[in-house]
């Protein structure tokens, strides 16, 4: 892989992480409509990959740097005492249950995920699969909104009579965590089936944003550390690879600025016909070798 | 849910996580692993994990004293 190619993947998974489009598709999918010589199944790619969300989790933790503070403090408090009394507690421990799913699943797929890797025709089967997902999201959140007689509101009021990300149940935020793990196939979207399973627990848009990046950062820092060894031993340009990932981070961090202030009022819908379209074009471009 | 016995449920099961994570640190456990040699850092974590999450809920349904 040449700097360049490092650096437009860097900025493209940077770009498209935290946005519900799946950045691992896109990773996997476009080096691929691009005639890239570069194998996706070699050993270094993964690692590379897990290098670049690296650096959307350092830009995950700058952005929300004061919050992690609060979040982690609150979690020691609350473990030591054995109550939860302040909403920074609840959310703490909130984040703990809903990353346990993720990391169990994660770690006990692995091996069958990176196999799934090599095929650019599920990524783009995933993508499309990726945007009936936020479809139908937006779909069961349009029928709470009826149900709760929000037709004539503003965005910003019907939004207002949903939850914040403190308030989500406990069941609920293992689901949400649970869903994660579905992101370990390319194509689908993290933080698009994490705000997704938000929506669908009551928790404002906003909120659901929030909440999947607060449950993203553990999990990505997490995978992003432990594999960070095999990148130095697999004899790979490192300096390249970390330059992608600082692009990477400062995408990410962007984006992120971005999405928190689209979904005050924004929904999922855009995002997954864009899946769709790019997931059906990305599968008639791949078979007729375009 | 606060009870005695369930904390005690949880700290036996944090206990047995945290040998877990030691064999799965050391290479003796294999079981689930991608490759069948050497130690497996990631098990290990995501047990040493699941012991913390273990201890810490053991620690909320132990009975509190006013």
């Amino acid at each position: 892989m040449s700097l360049a190619q490092a650096l437009f993947i860097g900025l493209l998974q940077g770009a498209t992480e935290l946005f519900p489009v799946s950045s691992l598709g896109h990773a996997v999918l476009i080096p691929s409509l691009l005639h890239w010589s570069f194998r996706q199944s070699d050993p270094s790619f993964v690692p590379f990959l897990v290098l670049l969300h690296l650096g959307t989790a350092t830009a995950l933790l700058i952005l929300y740097r004061d919050q992690w503070v609060v979040i982690i403090r609150g979690f020691f408090t609350a473990a030591i005492r054995g109550q939860m009394k302040t909403d920074s507690e609840r959310l703490a421990m909130l984040l703990l249950v809903g990353t346990i799913p993720a990391a169990v699943l994660g770690v006990f797929l692995e091996s069958r995920i990176k196999s799934l890797f090599a095929s650019p025709y599920e990524a783009a089967g995933f993508l499309v699969a990726n945007g009936v997902l936020m479809l139908a999201f937006e779909l069961l959140r349009r029928r709470a909104e009826r149900q709760a007689a929000l037709s004539g509101e503003s965005r910003g009021e019907q939004e207002a009579h949903f939850a914040t990300a403190e308030r989500i149940s406990f069941r609920a935020a293992a689901l949400v965590g649970a869903c994660q793990a579905l992101a370990f196939l390319p194509g689908i979207s993290r933080s698009g089936v994490t705000i997704g399973g938000g929506l669908l627990a009551g928790l404002r848009h906003q909120e659901a944003a929030r909440f999947s990046f607060l449950l993203a950062t553990p999990v990505i820092l997490g995978a992003g550390v432990l594999e960070v060894p095999q990148l130095f031993s697999s004899g790979v340009p490192v300096a390249e690879y970390l330059a992608a990932a600082v692009l990477s981070g400062v995408a990410a961090y962007a984006s992120a600025r971005f999405l928190l202030r689209y979904f005050r009022s924004g929904r999922l819908d855009p995002y997954g016909w864009y899946c769709i379209a790019a997931g059906l074009a990305a599968l008639a471009l791949l078979h007729f070798s375009l | 849910m606060k009870s005695s016995s369930l904390a005690v449920g949880l700290g036996v099961l944090g206990v047995i996580f945290i040998i877990l994570a030691v064999l799965y640190a050391i290479g003796v456990l294999q079981i689930l692993t991608s490759t069948t040699s050497g130690p497996h850092y990631k098990h290990a974590v995501l047990f040493a994990v699941l012991a913390v999450a273990s201890f810490v809920a053991a620690n909320f349904a132990r009975p509190k004293t006013a």
